[in-house]
């Protein structure tokens, strides 16, 4: 340890540079990321900060509009990163994922509606308790469950997941299926206010939640959880006990979902069963399968190339041979066209066959494909 | 032999709480009566849903997300057959509306069949040895289904108007009317159920399928050729899907929304039973009819309206605490 400690403070500039490089690309985004709002105001015209009216900021222009997307962006992305922790990582399918995602979302919603005196106070109150209930929901669900194997711990959490809808959709005090908007909350986070500052909010829980993956995936931890996902008797007989690391892992992905629904419901100012509907377990699932199961980025690029799908192709209309044809109307069929289509032209997900075929080239490049021939798909 | 007492064990309890729930809920015994007989029908629509996905799971590993949009296209088959001005025309050919629905019937079938078969044949025959791409696949598949649905028979649901005789009829038991359509429909349920049983139980073909369902690989070892076995299956499992449909929309109507409703309940009922076990889908099934409907009247007395939905949810999860395979299922 103190070998490798003297050798990196001797080389620190090297080392610098070097981590400089190999992460170029995410810095790159990164640094896309924070200046997005403001490039896209320059382009545009339009102030990042929403227009001035008297004393205050109205959310309007291109900018302000283009940053809403991109948190929705963010949500799920974190969202389907912490699916892909449980799903990619620890291979443990859960179809319940809503589960956790809507109920902070409700907690957040209700102690801003119930804890009246500060917005501040109910603001805070609602995040500790959301992202404690969803750690608590997971420990319980998968004390309960883990034990079960594959497919019915899927239908556990599914079971659980849809009382929970239920419930929700029927109780007086979450009121019913109309759910209800929040009234009040603190200026400096309230995305109808101040959106430019939630932005930078979303984008930083965004970073943070990949760095978690990234650093827990190369951790020994990790490596534990992706010995348990390629062969769990295994990992038993080598004297790890799976189940707790598998605890670990639903507690973190459930807590990190629910920080994903804490910024939902946030962005939209409304709480609605619709959080906890099977939707929000479906979508990461198949996000992160189109990008990539078990891959870093695979969650992120899914994510994001289906909701820019979504925005840009929805509303658009083409014409064919004197026939207009509205995509909104045919949105389902391009949707389910295109779920075939990555399944069958990717079969490792966007991201896992791109770096397949990436390897097979440098292979074929350097002449010594044994060598890279079993390349993980992890990275 | 054991487990499978216990098994039993557990059903007898579950079926004996629920008929004294019925009972207790119930203020006379005809209404306890409806009370059974409207639970054996969604039981039945939910087998018939449940059973090609149990079968087509416990041979295949696919869990086949479409199910429920073949449910879907079978209500608006028959639909469109029995009734005047839709795709199929034929009130003028068949002028008599009991025949026409035995037309429906074997219209939906068909049309289930075919499209089962090109989803197996096209889509998802390359991805057997990908098995959690198929959901991502069929799920794809389920959309395509009723974007196409939208498309032919456009998004307003239909209610079912041309009555037939079975329909219209009553019977009367214990001053209580009941309707006849409902008994046929549980009629043909366990009629169905005990022909699919003997046809896994006796033919050749249905022993294949066991082994498959045992060990895939053997089968293939011992010179049958799986993937003909796998087709059949497949087909089986969405025709039989649509028969439900085309039999529930004389009640249910046809919606887009038909099928998902159906599918969660029916993927509860499969690991309910036990994965594999056609025997205890076919139980879990009815088990979870009749909790659905004691769950309603029980709902009624007691002004806690979100109980009838939350049942074979909690019916599942309680089930699966106290056995971690299902009712029937093996501990592999």
């Amino acid at each position: 340890m103190s070998v490798t400690g003297t050798l990196k403070t001797t080389s620190a500039g090297f080392q610098w540079s070097a981590w400089l490089k190999s992460n170029s690309i995410p810095l790159f985004i990164l640094a896309f990321l924070i200046a997005f709002p403001f490039i896209v105001g320059q382009m545009t015209g339009s102030s990042p900060y929403g227009e001035v009216r008297g004393e205050r900021f109205i959310m309007r222009g291109a900018s302000v509009r283009w940053q809403s997307v991109l948190i929705e962006i963010f949500i799920l992305g974190i969202l389907t990163m912490s699916y892909n922790l449980l799903f990619g990582f620890t291979g443990v399918i859960s179809f319940g994922h809503a589960l956790f995602f809507g109920s902070a979302g409700y907690i957040l919603g209700l102690s801003l509606e119930y804890v009246a005196i500060d917005t501040s106070l109910g603001l805070a109150l609602g995040v500790t308790l959301g992202i404690l209930f969803c750690g608590l929901m997971g420990l319980l669900v998968g004390a309960a469950t883990l034990r079960l194997k594959g497919v019915y711990f899927a239908i556990f959490t599914l079971a659980v997941a849809e009382m929970f809808y239920i419930f929700a959709s029927r109780w007086q005090l979450t009121r019913a299926e109309d759910g209800f908007a929040i009234s009040a909350l603190p200026a400096w986070i309230d995305p109808a206010q101040s959106r430019l500052n939630f932005y930078y909010i979303a984008l930083v829980l965004f970073a943070l939640t990949f760095l978690f993956i990234k650093r827990l995936v190369h951790s020994p931890t990790g490596a534990v959880l992706k010995a348990i996902r390629e062969n769990e008797d295994r990992a038993q007989t080598l004297g790890f006990d799976t189940l707790r690391y598998k605890l670990f892992a639903i507690v973190a992905s459930a807590m990190l979902a629910g920080v994903a629904g804490l910024l939902q419901v946030i962005l939209n100012k409304k709480v609605g069963p619709e959080l906890l509907s099977i939707d929000y377990t479906v979508n990461p699932l198949l996000m992160t399968i189109i990008g990539g199961i078990g891959t870093l980025w695979g969650p992120i690029v899914g994510s994001s190339s289906l909701f820019m799908l979504d925005i840009f192709l929805r509303d658009s209309q083409f014409t064919v041979g004197g026939i207009t044809v509205n995509m909104a109307n045919i949105w389902g069929l391009l949707l389910g066209s295109i779920f075939i289509a990555a399944v069958m032209v990717f079969p490792r997900g966007i991201v896992g066959t791109s770096q397949q075929l990436w390897l097979r080239l440098r292979a074929k490049g350097a002449e010594s494909p044994p060598k890279l021939h079993g390349a993980p798909p992890d990275q | 032999m054991r487990s499978s007492r216990n098994s039993w064990l557990t059903v007898v309890v579950l079926f004996a709480a629920l008929i004294v729930l019925a009972l207790l809920s119930a203020n006379s015994l005809g209404s306890f009566g409806i009370t059974i007989l409207s639970g054996l029908f969604q039981g039945m629509l939910l087998f018939l849903v449940a059973s090609g996905l149990s079968i087509v799971f416990g041979l295949m590993d696919v869990l086949n997300l479409a199910q429920g949009a073949y449910f879907m296209i079978g209500a608006y088959v028959a639909y469109d057959i029995q009734h005047a001005g839709g795709l199929i025309d034929v009130t003028a050919a068949i002028p008599d509306p009991n025949i026409r629905f035995v037309f429906a019937v074997i219209g939906a079938i068909l049309v289930g069949a075919g499209l089962g078969m090109l989803l197996e044949r096209g889509l998802l025959r390359p991805l057997y040895s990908r098995p959690i791409f198929q959901l991502v696949l069929t799920f794809g598949f389920s959309l395509v289904l009723i974007e196409i649905v939208k498309a032919v028979w456009s998004t307003t649901p239909y209610s079912w108007t041309e009555m037939f005789g079975i329909r219209e009829g009553f019977f009367e038991l214990f001053g209580q009317r009941f309707s006849t359509y409902r008994l046929f429909v549980v009629g043909a349920g366990f009629a169905l159920i005990i022909v699919i049983g003997l046809l896994l139980q006796r033919t050749r073909t249905g022993i294949i399928i066991r082994a498959g369902v045992e060990d895939r690989e053997m089968v293939q070892a011992l010179g049958i050729n799986i993937k003909m076995i796998f087709t059949l299956v497949f087909t089986l499992g969405c025709a039989v899907a649509a028969l439900g449909g085309a039999i529930a929309a004389p009640f249910l109507g046809a919606s887009i929304t038909l099928g998902n409703a159906f599918l969660l309940q029916a993927v509860a009922v499969v690991v309910l039973g036990g994965m594999g076990s056609y025997g205890g889908t076919a139980v879990a099934s009815i088990l979870v009819g009749l909790a659905i409907s004691v769950a309603q009247d029980v709902a009624i007395g007691t002004n806690f309206a979100a109980l009838s939905s939350i049942t074979p949810m909690l019916l599942l999860v309680l089930v699966l605490l106290l056995r971690p395979s299902g009712l029937f299922g093996s501990s592999r």
